[in-house]
C-alpha cells in the first residue's frame, strides 16, 4: 500500500507540478489583457519611427530642431537625455523607447497580480490548488506568461524597427532593453503579489515602484550632471542607458537580467513562506465596534477611498515637488521660429522655458489626477457588482445620497490636490527667483484644467446612472488623453486631434491667455452629465 | 401597531430581465405578525421579489405595497422600519465584522447595543475579524446580527441559514421564534423546508415567478395525501375502490396507501371492521408538498 502511494507521489509532485496547466489557464483568462497591452505598446515604436521625417527634416532646419530638442530641459526631464536625434532609430528610442519601457512595467505589474493575487483573493485559486498542482505552479505560470508577453513585445519591436530600416544592432538593443525592463516588473509584480492579502494593495505598491523609478530618472536627467548617477538606480532608465543606436553598451542589459531573475527568485521564496490566501504578515484583528462617526454611506465611501487617497495624494504631490525642483535651473532662451513652434506644441507656446515646463507638467499631471478621480467613482461600480451596494441601499440611505457619498469626494479631493500641485510645482522656482506672482499664475493654470477632470467624472457618473454596461467608456477617454498629452505633440498628431481630449480645449495658462468659454462650457457640461447620472441612478435597477 | 392593509401586498407583479421573465404576475400577501415562509426552488423569483420590495428593482407591471408605502418611491423611509439579510452576503474585505454591523445598523436608523452584544454572543461571532477572512457561515452571521440588532417591524430574510451549521441554525430558529413572539412580521425565503415548517405559520409557494399556493400550513395539508401503514389479519383490499384512495399495496398482512383528506373518514370506517393490529398515519411533509408542485407533472 505504501509502495503504491509512494509510486503515485513520485510521479510529478514537485512545487512546480502543473505549471503548464497554470500557464494555459492564465493565458486563456487574460489573453485580451496581454494582447491589447502588447499591441498598443508596440505601436508607439513604428508610429514614431514613421513620423520621424515630418518632425525632423533632412536639412539645416531639421538639425536645428534636433539641437533645440536636445537642449530642452523639459524634454530631458520627461524623456531622458538624447544620444542621437539625427537618425530614425536614435530619435525613436529617445522619444518613446523609455516611455514604452516604463509603461511595459505597468503592464507587467498589473498582469502578474491579475493572474496571481487577484485570483487568490477572489478564492478561485483554492480550487486549482486542491488539484494536482504544486505550490509554486500558479505563480510560475503567471510569471511565465508575463515573460512571454515581454518577449513578444520585444520581438515585435525588433522586427518592426529592422523592417523600417534602422540598424539591426540598435533595434535589437532597444527591443531587448524594453523586454528586459518589462521582465524586471514581472518580478516586481510577483513580489508585491506575495506581500498583502489584498490585490488592491499589491497593485498600489507595484505601481508606486514604477512611479518612483520614473521620478528617480527624471531627477537624474533633468537636474544636470551632479546626480546623473541616480539614473542607474532606476529600472526604467536601464534601456536608455544601454544606448541603442548610439554605440550600444550591451553590458548594461545584464542589470535588468540579474534584477529580474533576483526578484522572481525572491517572489518564489516569499510564496514558500506564506499561507494560501494570506500575505506575509498575519491578518491583524480589527475593532469590535465601529467608531462613533462610522454611521452612514458617506462615512463608508470615505473609508473605502482612504487608502487610495493617501497613495495617490502623496504620489502626485511628491511628483509635483520633485518636478518643481528641476525648474529653477531653467533659463529663458531666445528661440528660432522653428523651435518656438515645437515648444508651442509641447508647452503651449511659452517662450519662457520655465513656463513651458510648468505647462507641460500640468498637462501630464492633470491626466493622472483624472485617473485617480475616476478610480474613486469606480468604487460605486465595484460595490454594486459585489452586492455590497445592495446592503447599504437596503438601509435608510436614498439613491442620491448613496451616489453622492462617492461622487462628492471624487470631485472635491482631486480638485484640491490639483490646486496643491499648482502651488507646489512653481513654489521652489518662485521663491528662488523672488517671483511670487509665478505661483499664482501656475495655480491659475492648474485650476483652468480642473473642468477637464470634472468632465471625465461627469462621463463616469452619467455612464453609471444611465448605461452601466458602458463602464469602459470613461477609461477610454482618459487613456486617449494620456496618449495625446504625453506623446501626441511630437507624434505629429494634427492640431484638431490634439484637441479631442477633455483637456485639449482648455486654455493652457499661463502660456496662453485665459479663455472663459471652454472653461465654463466644460464645467456646465460636466455638471449636466453628473446630474444626468443622478437622474438615471434613481430610475434604474440596482444589483 | 395595527395595519389597515397587509404588511406586504403584491399583486400581478411582473419583472423581466431581457428575455427572462423572473416574475410573471406574482401575488403575495403577508399580514402583520405573520412569520411567512416564501418557498420556491432556485431561480423561481424569490430574491427578485425581495429586491422589488427593497426598491432595488423596479417592476414592469403590477403593484407592490410594503408597510403601507410604495417600496420604490418611499425606499429610505420604509427601510428604517425593516431589516434585510441577503442570501449571498458580501462583506467589505477591510472592515471588521463589528464595524460592518454598526455601519448597517446605524445607517438603518440605529441599533440596540445590548441586543447586539447578546446576538454576537449567541451566534458565537468574532466581531474583530476582517470581512475578507470570514467563512461563508460567519459572513451570514454578520448579516444576521446586523439585521436582528435593529428594532424594526419587518424582517426580510433571503435564505438566511445557508452556510450555518445545525447548531447555529437552531440558535437562528430560537431567535426568529422570539421575534415572532414580540410581534414582528417576518418574510423568510427558503428552499430548506424543515426550517420553514418549524418556524412559519403561513407559507407561499412560488414557481417560475408565479404564486402556486398560499395559506397556513394546515390549509396546505388539506390538499395533500396522508400515507397510512396498516397491519391486519385480513387487509381490506376494497380500500382501492374508495374515491380518494391511491396506490394501495398489500404485501401479506401489511397494507400501505395514500389517502386524500376527504376520504379519511370512510377509510377509517372500513379499517375499524377489519381486525387492525397496528396503524400509523404519516402527514405529508413540506418536502412532499414541494415535490408535487415542482416535479412538473401536477
Amino acid at each position: 500500500m505504501t509502495a503504491v502511494l509512494g509510486a503515485d507521489l513520485g510521479r510529478g509532485s514537485g512545487p512546480l507540478t502543473g505549471v503548464g496547466l497554470a500557464f494555459r489557464r492564465a493565458l486563456r483568462a487574460d489573453r485580451w489583457f496581454w494582447l491589447i497591452w502588447v499591441l498598443v505598446l508596440w505601436s508607439f515604436i513604428p508610429a514614431t519611427a514613421t513620423a520621424y521625417r515630418s518632425t525632423i527634416s533632412d536639412d539645416a532646419a531639421g538639425r536645428e530642431v534636433a539641437a533645440g530638442l536636445a537642449a530642452n530641459p523639459t524634454m530631458r526631464a520627461m524623456l531622458g537625455p538624447p544620444y542621437d536625434l539625427l537618425h530614425v532609430g536614435g530619435f525613436t528610442m529617445w522619444r518613446v523607447g523609455g516611455f514604452v519601457a516604463m509603461i511595459s512595467g505597468v503592464m507587467a505589474v498589473l498582469g502578474v497580480i491579475r493572474a496571481t493575487r487577484a485570483e487568490e483573493e477572489a478564492g478561485r485559486t483554492e480550487l486549482l490548488r486542491s488539484a494536482a498542482i504544486g505550490r509554486h505552479a500558479l505563480l510560475a505560470g503567471a510569471v511565465g506568461l508575463g515573460l512571454a508577453a515581454s518577449g513578444v513585445l520585444g520581438l515585435l519591436i525588433a522586427a518592426s524597427a529592422v523592417g523600417l530600416g534602422t540598424p539591426v544592432a540598435g533595434s535589437l538593443c532597444m527591443a531587448l532593453g524594453i523586454a528586459l525592463t518589462a521582465a524586471v516588473f514581472v518580478g516586481v509584480g510577483a513580489v508585491t503579489a506575495q506581500l498583502s492579502a489584498s490585490a488592491r494593495t499589491a497593485r498600489g505598491v507595484g505601481l508606486s515602484v514604477v512611479g518612483a523609478a520614473y521620478l528617480l530618472r527624471a531627477v537624474a536627467d533633468g537636474s544636470g550632471t551632479s546626480v546623473r548617477w541616480l539614473g542607474w538606480l532606476s529600472p526604467v532608465e536601464w534601456a536608455p542607458l544601454a544606448r541603442p543606436y548610439a554605440a550600444e553598451r550591451w553590458w548594461v542589459l545584464l542589470l535588468p537580467l540579474v534584477v529580474a531573475a533576483g526578484l522572481i527568485a525572491l517572489a518564489f521564496s516569499l510564496e514558500a513562506r506564506r499561507d494560501h490566501g494570506a500575505g506575509l504578515r498575519a491578518a491583524r484583528p480589527g475593532p469590535a465596534r465601529g467608531g462613533e462617526a462610522f454611521d452612514s454611506a458617506d462615512a463608508l465611501a470615505w473609508r473605502l477611498a482612504r487608502p487610495g487617497m493617501i497613495g495617490w495624494g502623496v504620489g502626485l504631490i511628491a511628483f509635483a515637488v520633485v518636478m518643481g525642483s528641476l525648474a529653477d535651473v531653467f533659463e529663458t532662451v531666445a528661440d528660432s521660429p522653428e523651435l518656438a513652434e515645437r515648444f508651442r506644441r509641447m508647452g503651449a507656446g511659452a517662450a519662457d522655458l520655465r513656463l513651458a515646463f510648468f505647462v507641460a507638467m500640468l498637462g501630464i499631471l492633470v491626466v493622472l489626477v483624472a485617473i485617480w478621480a475616476l478610480q474613486l467613482v469606480e468604487h460605486i461600480r465595484k460595490e454594486e457588482e459585489s452586492g455590497r451596494a445592495e446592503a447599504v441601499l437596503a438601509t435608510a440611505t436614498s439613491r442620491p445620497r448613496y451616489l453622492g457619498a462617492h461622487v462628492i469626494p471624487a470631485v472635491v479631493v482631486p480638485t484640491l490636490v490639483l490646486a496643491a500641485i499648482g502651488v507646489l510645482l512653481p513654489l521652489q522656482s518662485g521663491i528662488a527667483t523672488k517671483d511670487v506672482g509665478l505661483i499664482g499664475r501656475v495655480l491659475g493654470g492648474a485650476l483652468a484644467l480642473a473642468p477637464g477632470v470634472w468632465l471625465v467624472l461627469g462621463v463616469a457618473v452619467a455612464v453609471h446612472g444611465l448605461a452601466p454596461q458602458l463602464a469602459l467608456l470613461p477609461w477610454v477617454v482618459v487613456g486617449w488623453s494620456l496618449v495625446v498629452n504625453w506623446i501626441g505633440g511630437v507624434l505629429g498628431f494634427s492640431e484638431s486631434l490634439l484637441k479631442t481630449t477633455p483637456f485639449g480645449l482648455l486654455p493652457r495658462l499661463p502660456a496662453e491667455p485665459m479663455a472663459w468659454t471652454p472653461v465654463i462650457v466644460e464645467s456646465v457640461v460636466a455638471g449636466l452629465l453628473i446630474a444626468a447620472g443622478f437622474w438615471g441612478y434613481q430610475r434604474r435597477d440596482v444589483g | 401597531m395595527r395595519y389597515v392593509s397587509a404588511v406586504i401586498d403584491i399583486s400581478g407583479l411582473v419583472k423581466t430581465f431581457g428575455p427572462t421573465r423572473a416574475l410573471d404576475g406574482l401575488d403575495l400577501r403577508v399580514e402583520a405578525g405573520q412569520v411567512h415562509g416564501f418557498l420556491g426552488p432556485n431561480g423561481s423569483g424569490k430574491s427578485t421579489t425581495i429586491r422589488v420590495l427593497l426598491g432595488l428593482l423596479r417592476p414592469d407591471a403590477g403593484t407592490a405595497r410594503l408597510l403601507g408605502g410604495d417600496p420604490w418611491a418611499d425606499a429610505p423611509a420604509l427601510h428604517r422600519r425593516l431589516a434585510y439579510v441577503p442570501g449571498d452576503v458580501s462583506l467589505w474585505p477591510n472592515l471588521s465584522g463589528g464595524e460592518i454591523i454598526d455601519l448597517l445598523g446605524r445607517a438603518r436608523g440605529g441599533l440596540d447595543g445590548p441586543r447586539r452584544a447578546e446576538l454576537i454572543d449567541r451566534f458565537e461571532l468574532d466581531p474583530t475579524k476582517k470581512g475578507r477572512s470570514y467563512s461563508k457561515g460567519n459572513r451570514q452571521k454578520v448579516a444576521l446580527v446586523a439585521a436582528l440588532s435593529s428594532d424594526v417591524e419587518l424582517l426580510l430574510l433571503d435564505e438566511p441559514t445557508s452556510g450555518l451549521d445545525p447548531l447555529m441554525e437552531r440558535v437562528f430558529n430560537q431567535v426568529v421564534a422570539a421575534e415572532r413572539d414580540r410581534g414582528r412580521t417576518v418574510l423568510l425565503s427558503s428552499h430548506i423546508l424543515s426550517e420553514v415548517e418549524s418556524l412559519c405559520d403561513h407559507v407561499s409557494i412560488i414557481r417560475a415567478g408565479k404564486l402556486v399556493e398560499s395559506g397556513t400550513l394546515a390549509d396546505l395539508r388539506h390538499l395533500t395525501r396522508t400515507l397510512i401503514n396498516v397491519e391486519s389479519d385480513s387487509p381490506p383490499r376494497q380500500l382501492a375502490e374508495v374515491p380518494g384512495v391511491h396506490e394501495v399495496q398489500v404485501t401479506g398482512r401489511l397494507l400501505t396507501a395514500q389517502v386524500d383528506a376527504t376520504a379519511m373518514g370512510e377509510v377509517l370506517g372500513i379499517l375499524a371492521g377489519s381486525g387492525v393490529r397496528s396503524f400509523t398515519a404519516t402527514p405529508p411533509t413540506l418536502e412532499e408538498l414541494f415535490l408535487r408542485h415542482y416535479d412538473g407533472t401536477s
